[in-house]
């Protein structure tokens, strides 16, 4: 069966403007996301995250490594035509009304006109924008342009969805709509890859994470499994993998080997 | 190509909803009528020099429009991010840069048509007829010449990131090329070497925007140009504009966004 | 406290502007020439403006076929318009069909295609003189010279002391177009800018000649441009005997249309002096002196009558 991500020896690196020195912000990173899970990418600022989310969704290119999308090249624009993203901070074209926004959406994916209006009637629903649907997005709130945003990165019924910080900032109603939202997606079959540094949530709704720290992979695995009994919950376990000082030491000796990523 | 047709109804879509055309539009209009309220001798059937306002305005405000809207496309799809909406869906940086020009070009053609119509109207109100060959080869060729700054602007864009910057550099390009272009092989010839040589070859590699502007034959009532070179014209214009376009494309080809 | 500053700034500025207002009105200095509100925002560039609209004047009256300043312009160094009007003496030389000369490469040849090529004059029918649509007009009658005039009123605005714009206006406005009224007007408002021009007064004796059919009035005029070339053209190293050519051929045309020969032996003197072919002067010098004699010899004969 095709992995939906396949990473490999992934290496992103960047060139300071001020210094002109080439930084790894990513390095030898290999992981694979299963279809149908939902998949957790932690790891604290700096880690490497975004980095890698732009490498999957075409913003940058890799110095080294591959990654594909449902075995396709990420390079490839066609690679993009079964995920859905939602980025950390939403912004969209504030001359546009939601439904414009929308159907302009569906046609870059292809959809016709009929399938565009159901699809938008139904995520406006979803998303609670009915009553704002023909108002400017410039006169939304953050909380609305948030919950666009989920609409429009679920437009193409994606097999893939892409998060990217979904909840922050968003109050706690908003928080319980996006966890809804990704428990339907993961009901229906599909495959959720979110980055937050909301742990707790993580936690709740993640089948496996993948934990980065400095650019290299500390842990990968499902949650259970990263979690050692010291740690309470997956925050202490997140805390002493990134080697933070404040972090409960294990029970046990089983040494930070216990917590080397696993074959995926 | 659905893909660059959308992206073009949004950019067509954005620029009909900011001022920045009315403006303009309502500047021209004012400024010929302020001329057109001009008494010149008590002689109404004077024509010529309202003619030759108007079109001037229409250039000017032509390639102000171009620019300016071309400039500010990319910056600010980067500033608001929205870039990174777009981009992660099914749509390639040509296709990007193509829906980007397509929307700008076909908005500097709807701004034009109702410039033009505006310019229809003056020269009627006065005159008897509107030479509609000469005014349909004034459009065209007008319009067709703005696709070179509008690519320009784009690919600009790419090298310069500040809109204000890009936008006063191309206008001065192209400005300089509308007011200059044609005579700069005749100063060449008066120059030292290595001079002479240099100039020379900037002459012939610079759009040579100036061939589109028409307007003395429009306000002096000569024959329309044939069709032949019409049509050479704006293949012309197309060629450039391709080239532009493409450098564009490999600029932001494999330029990494964050 | 900051109401109190405010009041007391307020009530100070007042008693400023009512005690300083009355000073600024009755002071001169500069604000003389600032009430001309194109002066101002223009300065000393309005005079390159208004030579530009003249030259401007000249490109429509020649329906945009004119050289830029890389062309050769030797055949277009005297705008043709005033040149025609007799506003200015004719320095041309050179081919004006062909000033730019053969297409130096192939987008030169190009671009000739969408710019005016042929050499025409808006006063013979314009761009289309040979169209359909002119066919049955006589060119020589053509008014589409008005078209010049918007340029010519606007460098006039720009630059009151370039006396040609008036004279060559004037010639085209009565010439062409019959407006000998307005013609006249914007002459006085030239000779109100220009109190001593002795081309406005020639150009308004010419009105006052042909079209007011008042030849003491034209004389009148004439005569004060003589006065006035004497007085402040004379004087220079390089007089400018174009004009005294022009006003000493017309006294003298009207000197004879009245059988003033003595007058008219007079102005043929001058006009001799001015002219470029003074063999044909000396021509009619002698004519003259034959018809004074016959006009002297006249009355003897009718008194020698019983």
């Amino acid at each position: 069966m095709t992995e939906v991500i396949q990473i490999e020896q992934l290496v992103v690196t960047y060139r300071d403007t001020e210094t002109r020195a080439t930084r790894t912000v990513v390095d030898r990173l290999t992981f694979t996301v299963r279809p149908g899970e939902v998949f957790g990418f932690l790891g604290p600022n700096g880690a490497g995250k975004t980095s890698t989310m732009n490498v999957l969704l075409g913003f940058t290119h890799a110095a080294s490594g591959s990654a594909s999308i449902f075995g396709v090249d990420v390079r490839q624009p066609i690679a993009r035509q079964r995920i859905g993203y939602l980025p950390e901070m939403t912004y969209y074209y504030k001359f546009l009304t939601a439904e414009e926004l929308l159907r302009a959406y569906g046609r870059i994916f292809g959809l016709d006109d009929g399938e565009i209006r159901r699809r938008t009637d139904e995520l406006l629903a979803l998303v609670e924008l009915e009553a704002a649907r023909r108002r400017l997005i410039r006169t939304y709130s953050k909380g609305m342009q948030q919950r666009l945003g989920l609409a429009q990165a679920l437009l193409n019924q994606p097999d893939l969805l892409i998060l990217d910080e979904p909840t922050s900032g968003l109050d706690p109603l908003g928080r319980m709509k996006v966890r809804e939202i990704i428990l339907r997606q993961k009901a229906a079959g599909k495959t959720v890859f979110f980055s937050s540094h909301e742990l707790g949530e993580v936690e709740s709704v993640c089948d496996r994470v993948a934990i980065l720290h400095r650019g290299e992979l500390k842990a990968l695995g499902p949650v259970g499994e990263i979690k050692h009994p010291a740690d309470g919950n997956l925050e202490q376990a997140f805390l002493r993998l990134i080697g933070w000082p404040g972090a409960p030491k294990p029970a046990s000796d089983a040494g930070p080997a216990d917590h080397q990523p696993t074959a995926p | 190509m659905r893909a660059i047709l959308t992206l073009a109804h949004l950019v067509i879509l954005e620029m009909v909803r900011r001022k920045d055309i009315y403006v303009l539009f309502v500047l021209t209009a004012l400024l010929t009528l302020i001329a057109a309220a001009a008494n010149i001798f008590d002689d109404t059937r004077v024509v010529r020099y309202l003619k030759e306002i108007s079109l001037t305005l229409i250039w000017v405000s032509g390639f102000v429009l171009a620019v300016t809207s071309a400039a500010r496309q990319i910056p600010a799809e980067r500033e608001s991010r929205t870039l990174f909406t777009l981009l992660a869906k099914p749509v390639s940086r040509w296709q990007f840069i193509a829906g980007k020009f397509l929307g700008c070009w076909l908005a500097c053609g709807l701004a034009l048509l109702v410039f033009y119509a505006f310019f229809g109207a003056v020269a009627l109100s006065r005159e008897r007829s509107l030479d509609l060959a000469g005014w349909a080869q004034a459009i065209s060729m007008h319009w067709f010449m703005l696709a070179v700054p509008v690519a320009l602007a784009l690919a600009g864009s790419l090298l310069w990131a500040a809109p204000s910057s890009n936008s006063t550099l191309t206008l001065v390009v192209c400005f300089g090329i509308w007011l200059l272009g044609r005579h700069l092989h005749k100063v060449a010839l008066g120059l030292p070497e290595p001079r002479a040589t240099l100039l020379t070859l900037v002459y012939f590699i610079i759009p040579h925007l100036e061939l589109f502007d028409i307007r003395d034959l429009i306000v002096h009532r000569w024959p329309p140009v044939p069709w032949l070179f019409w049509l050479g014209a704006l293949l012309y214009a197309a060629a450039y504009t391709g080239m532009i376009l493409t450098g564009a494309w490999l600029l932001f080809r494999r330029r990494p966004l964050n | 406290m900051p109401q109190t500053a405010i009041a007391i700034l307020f009530l100070t500025s007042l008693a400023l502007v009512t005690s300083l207002e009355p000073w600024f009105q009755s002071w001169q200095g500069n604000r003389a020439q600032s009430a001309d509100l194109l002066a101002v925002l223009l300065g000393d560039a309005r005079r390159a403006f208004a030579n530009h609209f003249f030259i401007k004047a000249d490109v429509y009256f020649h329906n945009g076929y004119y050289p830029s300043i890389f062309d050769n312009r030797t055949a277009f160094q005297t705008p043709h318009m005033a040149a025609d009007a007799g506003a200015l003496e004719e320095k041309n030389t050179g081919e004006e069909d062909d000033f730019l000369g053969p297409p130096k490469d192939w987008i030169d040849a190009f671009g000739r295609r969408f710019k005016p090529a042929t050499h025409t004059h808006l006063y013979q029918g314009g761009a289309r003189a040979d169209g359909p649509a002119h066919k049955e007009i006589e060119l020589a009658d053509s008014q589409d010279v008005r078209e010049i005039l918007p340029w010519l009123r606007a460098s006039a605005a720009l630059d009151p002391q370039k006396i040609e714009t008036y004279t060559t206006t004037a010639y085209w406005l009565r010439q062409r177009m019959g407006k000998t009224t307005e013609a006249e007007a914007f002459l006085r408002d030239g000779l109100r800018a220009n109190p001593d021009s002795h081309e406005i007064l020639f150009e308004l004796g010419r009105i006052a000649d042909e079209h007011g059919k008042d030849p003491a009035r034209a004389r009148n005029l004439w005569e004060l441009a003589l006065a006035k070339w004497r007085k402040f053209e004379l004087p220079k190293k390089d007089p400018d005997t174009f004009s005294l050519l022009q006003i000493a051929s017309h006294l003298a045309m009207l000197a004879e249309r009245e059988s003033r020969w003595d007058e008219y032996l007079h102005y043929l003197g001058l006009w001799k002096a001015a002219s470029p072919q003074p063999a044909e002067i000396e021509k009619r010098i002698a004519e003259a002196q034959a018809k004074r004699a016959a006009a002297n010899a006249k009355p003897q004969t009718q008194n020698s009558k019983p």
